[in-house]
């Protein structure tokens, strides 16, 4: 019955610019807008790179600069998996008397899952444990830096026309306001607008920058056209009857991870240095307000700022489930957490006919009229067996149980469809949420602090039951 | 007479001088053990249909099981079904929880964790069967084949593993010290005679 607890059978409504159905273990809760944020309504900032196996952090400037790989680490070409150093006690010469020999120690690389070595692609054992591996140089790499660098000098010409023709034309207004403006049409083959971004405040320096890059630009970085050739190499003539040895052919996966080469044979595949990792943040597209952001430091996996909506709004969770049966009303054990200090009060109500976010639903349900009442989670209560006993009157229809913050209840479920998908039903929760984070405005009358304003959020909740018993 | 005689013949292990057979293992049957071979505790070596041979230098890591039984179609009381031989050559590494049903193994193989061998696999040298992969097709696995991965993915290696001799070494020093150690028994040509 662990399927049950799985967290895609209960899922809550985002109501974003999309609208998103996410279990609450992978949604945020912006306590600004007091709003449910999936992943997709909300900005993704990078914060750092870092290597995944050796964790070592690099600034953005130094990883665009490596392409965004680690100088240390590599990938094994076969499995992708991390290589590691390994050395044997090779007998080499002494330099001064070549009659004797002394064992040297020779490096070479392994990858633990798929045995691959750095011998199998022929790269010679090296003396130093780390920095004396090289990575095969692409023979297009001289071309290819002098289109790019031809393409950004002429994205940088189109820019300056684009700047001068709006100076021209709006002479009395800021000249603030367009430069912003320019900041925010994406410049081509340049820097990225996030980048760009940070400096909004500094136009002046912006323009500063242009005008110096002109005496440099003056020199023309012309570039020959690529040229279209009408005869391609012949295949050879054994192509088609030379049987395959499928050891010694690459994947598909294995060649498009080295774009440079696409090597063909097995032989040719030469280890990569490993992709860096990120840490991003997550901030709110309405508020600007962060809501999650990691440590800095790569070997932390805490947060500095962690809104997840699982420690704002109360959890629900199936408990049992019945056999379900075509227009046979059942009962269904529902549990509902409270994350939260204080005491929460949650009301459930059911879909309207109409509801254009039930579309969902497959069966009728009927939940209980009361208000539940559930208790604060207190840290502490599991140590202290001396806890007072808590004073709720259940209704024993509606509760079926109630344990610290938690409580469980029962819903009446009536199948609507006889076909073979699962059972899905959808309920709107209504609970209190207090506000921690604004600022306490002192009350008129003076007095005691006054208590965070409740106010009152509905989501909207669905949950996949399972198929009808046979 | 002599049919009682061989049958108790075959039930004794033949360990050569210099092998380490731990007395917590399993074996079964008309089982040869060459020298300088480790077995661990709790591996299991049985001959059900047929003898099997094991060289030199072997390592057979706890819980691995190299099994010489019957095809699943026949059963064991049938006439005219010869008791195969299963030879296992020089250097090989059976590791922990490992299945080995092949005929014919040859030098410096890997078996690795929880891997499994059919019986119709001939296994040539420098092989490496990578943990959990499966192979039960009918085929000779050709040399420094490597089979990796969860699709049992192949490709050929340059040179054989590296023989495992300093663990051999070790092993023979520091085993005699927590278990004890089956006697070893000279060939069986005594016993038969007599």
């Amino acid at each position: 019955m662990a399927s049950l607890l799985q967290p895609n059978r209960v899922v809550y409504l985002v109501r974003g610019e999309k609208k998103i159905r996410a279990p609450l273990s992978q949604l945020y809760f912006c306590r600004y807008c007091s709003e449910l944020r999936s992943l997709e309504c909300v900005s993704h900032e990078v914060d750092s790179h870092y290597c995944p196996s050796c964790l070592e952090n690099m600034p953005s400037a130094e990883a665009k600069l490596k392409k965004n790989r680690c100088a240390n680490c590599f990938d094994c070409p076969c499995c992708m998996h991390t290589l590691s150093t390994r050395a044997t006690n090779i007998p080499a010469p002494v330099p001064d008397d070549p009659t004797k020999t002394t064992m040297k120690k020779a490096y070479y690389l392994a990858c633990g899952f798929c045995r691959w070595t750095s011998r199998d692609v022929g790269m010679a054992d090296k003396s130093v444990a780390s920095g004396g591996w090289q990575e095969p140089e692409n023979p297009h790499a001289q071309r290819i830096n002098k289109l790019i660098e031809y393409y950004q000098q002429l994205a940088h010409r189109e820019k300056q026309e684009r700047d001068r023709k709006k100076m021209a034309r709006r002479r009395q207004c800021m000249p603030l306001a367009f430069s912003q403006h320019t900041i925010h049409v994406v410049e081509k083959y340049g820097l990225g607008t996030r980048l760009q971004r940070q400096r909004p405040g500094a136009p002046l320096s912006n323009l500063a920058g242009l005008s110096l890059k002109e005496g440099e630009d003056q020199k023309e970085i012309s570039i020959e056209p690529a040229q279209a050739l009408d005869e391609v190499e012949p295949l050879p003539e054994d192509f088609y009857t030379r049987p395959v040895s499928l050891p010694e052919v690459t994947t598909l996966r294995q060649r498009l991870l080295q774009p440079d080469f696409q090597p063909a044979g097995a032989s040719q595949l030469h280890p990569r240095h490993k992709h860096l990792l990120m840490k991003r943040s997550l901030r709110c597209r309405k508020c600007e307000h962060n809501l999650s952001k990691p440590e800095f430091n790569p070997t932390s996996i805490k947060f500095k700022i962690q809104l997840v909506a699982v420690s704002y709004i109360p959890e629900v969770r199936i408990m049992s489930i019945p056999n379900l049966r075509y227009m046979k009303e059942s009962q269904v054990l529902l549990t509902l957490t409270n994350p939260v200090e204080n005491v929460a009060h949650v009301s459930l109500a059911i879909c309207e006919d109409d509801d254009p976010d039930g579309i969902n639903r497959t069966a009728q349900i009927l939940v209980p009229n009361t208000e539940l009442v559930l208790a604060g989670k207190d840290a502490a209560a599991e140590y202290d067996e001396l806890a007072e006993p808590q004073d709720f009157q259940d209704d024993p229809d509606v509760v079926a149980f109630r344990k610290s913050n938690k409580i469980g209840f029962f819903i009446k479920v009536i199948p609507q469809k006889e076909e073979d998908t699962d059972v899905t039903v959808a309920f709107k929760m209504r609970h209190d949420f207090r506000n921690l984070a604004a600022p306490i405005r002192p009350s008129e009358e003076g007095g005691d602090a006054p208590a965070a304003e409740a106010i009152w959020l509905t989501h909207h909740v669905e949950l996949r039951l399972g198929p009808l018993a046979p | 007479m002599s049919d009682a005689k061989q049958i108790v013949a075959q039930k004794s292990a033949k360990i050569a001088a210099g092998a380490v057979v731990c007395v917590e293992s399993e074996i079964r049957g008309d089982v040869t053990i060459g020298a300088r071979t480790v077995v661990h505790p709790k591996a299991r070596i049985i001959a059900e249909a047929g003898p099997i041979i094991i060289g030199e230098g072997n390592l057979i890591e706890e819980q691995a099981l190299i099994i010489n039984s019957y095809p699943e179609n026949i059963l064991p009381d049938t006439d005219g079904v010869e008791p195969k031989a299963m030879t296992i050559g020089t250097n090989n590494v059976f590791e922990v929880g490992c299945v080995s049903q092949a005929l014919k193994i040859g030098d410096n193989n890997v078996i690795e964790s929880k891997a499994d061998l059919g019986r119709n696999v001939i296994l040539t040298s420098g092989c490496i069967i990578g943990a959990c992969c499966q192979i039960n097709t009918c085929e000779v696995v050709p040399e420094n084949t490597v089979v990796y991965g969860s699709n049992s993915m192949r490709r050929t290696q340059n040179e054989k593993p590296q023989p495992q001799t300093l663990q051999l070494d070790f092993l023979m020093k520091i085993l005699p010290n927590y278990h004890h150690v089956k006697k070893t028994v000279k060939g069986s040509g005594a016993l038969l005679r007599n």
